[in-house]
């Protein structure tokens, strides 16, 4: 029988660690329960990301989530690229490593993008393999998000929920469940999000996901570049009763506001699951630009699943 | 659903080269690169993807199409900074669109994008005319793109940080009868380029937020290495240029300083006058790791 997050442990509320927050985090040490990172942005690097994230992992958990291992291409799995993600595992003792259900690329290509699969056996079949040989490369669990998508295809036969519920039964794989994803897709694709919700393997999921999207009327883009809706905050209630708590991120990649509105925004989550309300010190840290609101006008469109590192030069 | 579902391989190969497409998803669905894999019209295109309540099949691609070239037009706008101020915004996305279709992401990271942009901009340039007076400015914009992305390497490459640099003062320590055999080992970023314009001025404007004009030609020996995790540059004259070049050559410092009094107009009392202070300057900018002597570390 599996355990609750398939042992890993609750380690509460977190945020994504991005570029522009990395003189705050280790000038004030905010109360952060734990910091996720993006793994490309790190694998490669010698330079200031790898430093700051090495104080940080002294400091603060660190989980790894990648935008790039395309589990469901029909290219090659890239060996080198899972070997560089282990190195950087071990380094910064990441206490699980995540990425999506999607494919980036094919024919040797990347477009940069987490492009949804036709959910049928044999796509069911293929990533199933392919996800058992990068547990056994990694030598750990690996945790797969349910990703945010815009299309349908005609070839599929099972809805998402039923891919995500046996890929986890044969692979023992853990789930980052992205609550604002299913949200987003539910939009997209006219399904019921509270039936997604209660529908997949609890016992699997070792992380949930929150951000805010742009609803553009006909359709939803995960664009995270603001705040969590308030229907998005109500599954995540629900996600957090189903599964008993799971360690809870906030991602924001466009238009980041200043830490201390960042960090307010996944302290949101508290009432939702019953936790304590902020201390007076978490209070004193958010309540700054708590009320700021993104530029509307301003909003991208475009979804951001990678974020690219710019270079500082005098 | 089609009655038997298509491979995958064949539906990611034929999404891709549709959403990749420059004319848009309905020039891609109608593009032979996706009709080898399949075989479907605009019209009939719910055969492949599904409409929604909201969204036709076409619409619903089209969210993928549009991101594809935005987003990286975008990383290439981050990266390129002082290019994009050079030409103007519409311009440089004109040839970031033109670049990645020139040469479309083969690698798992971002910074891996711009590895060719450069030389994109090199091969596409129209040639230059030799009746027409004045600066060659498509060779200035050249210039900004190839210092602009050896930013991107050096921030991200290794670095003097660790403090495995050569400090001031070793270089003092070696025996003068063993000079002449001593090799400096150059860090890894260290970087020596020529550009035709003072193209770091420009860059260094831009990155401070400033609105410069495009400068003069002037010939430009640079020379880019990394401290406290920033990249830095400095411009030298031509025989601290040559005498650092035939360094990282791996000329031990007899052989090099030969190189430099071959191959410029300096006499030797002139670049021993000099050196001594080089050397200084090029220790405090940690431009190098170590110095061997007959092989063996000495620093």
């Amino acid at each position: 029988m599996l355990e609750p997050r398939l042992g890993h442990p609750n380690i509460g509320l977190g945020l994504g660690l991005r570029t522009v927050h990395y003189q705050h985090i280790l000038q004030h040490e905010p109360k952060v329960d734990w910091f996720e990172i993006i793994s490309e942005n790190y694998m490669d690097t010698e330079g200031r990301p790898r430093y700051v994230l090495e104080q940080i992992a002294e400091r603060y958990p660190i989980v790894m989530h990648g935008v790039s291992m395309s589990i469901g291409s029909t290219d090659p799995l890239d060996f080198d690229y899972l070997q560089k993600l282990k190195r950087l595992a071990a380094t910064v003792g990441a206490l699980w490593i995540s990425d999506h259900i999607c494919w980036t690329g094919v024919a040797s290509l990347n477009a940069h993008d987490l492009l949804p699969l036709p959910y049928n056996e044999a796509t069911l079949k293929h990533t199933i393999d392919r996800v058992r040989i990068v547990q056994d490369v990694l030598e750990r669990t690996l945790v797969l998000e349910n990703p945010s998508s815009y299309v349908t295809f005609a070839d599929s036969t099972m809805p998402e929920s039923e891919f995500v519920n046996r890929l986890a039964a044969e692979t023992d794989c853990g789930l980052l469940l992205d609550v604002n994803n299913v949200y987003v897709s539910s939009v997209n694709h006219d399904f019921d999000p509270v039936e997604y919700l209660e529908s997949v393997p609890h016992k699997n999921v070792v992380q949930f996901h929150l951000a805010g999207h742009t609803n553009l009327g006909t359709h939803c883009i995960d664009t995270h570049d603001g705040h969590v809706i308030d229907p998005v905050w109500e599954l995540y209630r629900l996600a957090h009763r189903l599964t008993g708590g799971v360690s809870t991120l906030l991602e924001w990649d466009a238009k980041i506001p200043e830490f201390p509105v960042v960090h307010a925004e996944v302290l949101k989550a508290k009432p939702f699951i019953g936790a304590e309300t902020e201390s007076a010190a978490d209070v004193a840290e958010t309540v700054t630009d708590s009320e700021q609101k993104p530029d509307e006008a301003a909003t991208t469109t475009v979804p951001h699943p990678a974020a690219y590192v710019v270079a500082e030069a005098e | 659903m089609s009655e038997t579902p298509r491979k995958l391989g064949q539906v990611q190969q034929w999404m891709q080269a549709v959403i990749m497409h420059p004319d848009g998803v309905v020039g891609g669905i109608e593009s032979t690169a996706a009709q080898t894999h399949i075989d479907v019209s605009v019209n009939d295109i719910e055969q492949v993807i599904k409409r929604s309540q909201a969204q036709n099949s076409i619409e619903r691609l089209q969210v993928y199409g549009n991101a594809y070239f935005a987003r990286l037009v975008e990383v290439l706008r981050d990266e390129f900074p002082a290019l994009q101020h050079a030409i103007g915004e519409e311009a440089f996305d004109g040839f970031a669109f033109g670049y990645l279709q020139a040469y479309p992401s083969h690698s798992y990271t971002l910074a891996d994008l711009s590895r060719n942009f450069s030389q994109y901009l090199r091969e596409t340039r129209p040639p230059a005319d030799a009746e027409e007076e004045g600066p060659d400015w498509i060779e200035f914009l050249i210039d900004l793109a190839a210092l602009e992305r050896t930013y991107s390497e050096v921030f991200s490459g290794p670095g003097p940080e660790a403090g495995d640099h050569l400090k001031p003062g070793e270089l003092q320590e070696i025996p003068p009868e063993r000079w002449a055999d001593a090799t400096l080992i150059p860090m890894p970023c260290l970087r020596l380029m020529k550009f035709g314009f003072p193209v770091h001025e420009y860059a260094t404007a831009v990155r401070q937020g400033g609105d410069p004009h495009p400068p003069d030609p002037q010939e430009t020996n640079l020379v880019i290495g990394r401290r406290d995790f920033v990249v830095r540059r400095k411009a030298v004259g031509r025989v601290e240029f040559e005498m650092l070049s035939a360094i990282v050559d791996g000329l031990a410092l007899g052989d090099a300083i030969q190189r430099v009094l071959e191959q410029t107009d300096v006499e030797f009392e002139a670049l021993a006058a000099e050196i001594g202070e080089w050397f200084k300057t090029w220790a405090a900018a940690q431009f190098f790791r170590a110095v061997e002597v007959g092989g063996a570390d000495v620093s």
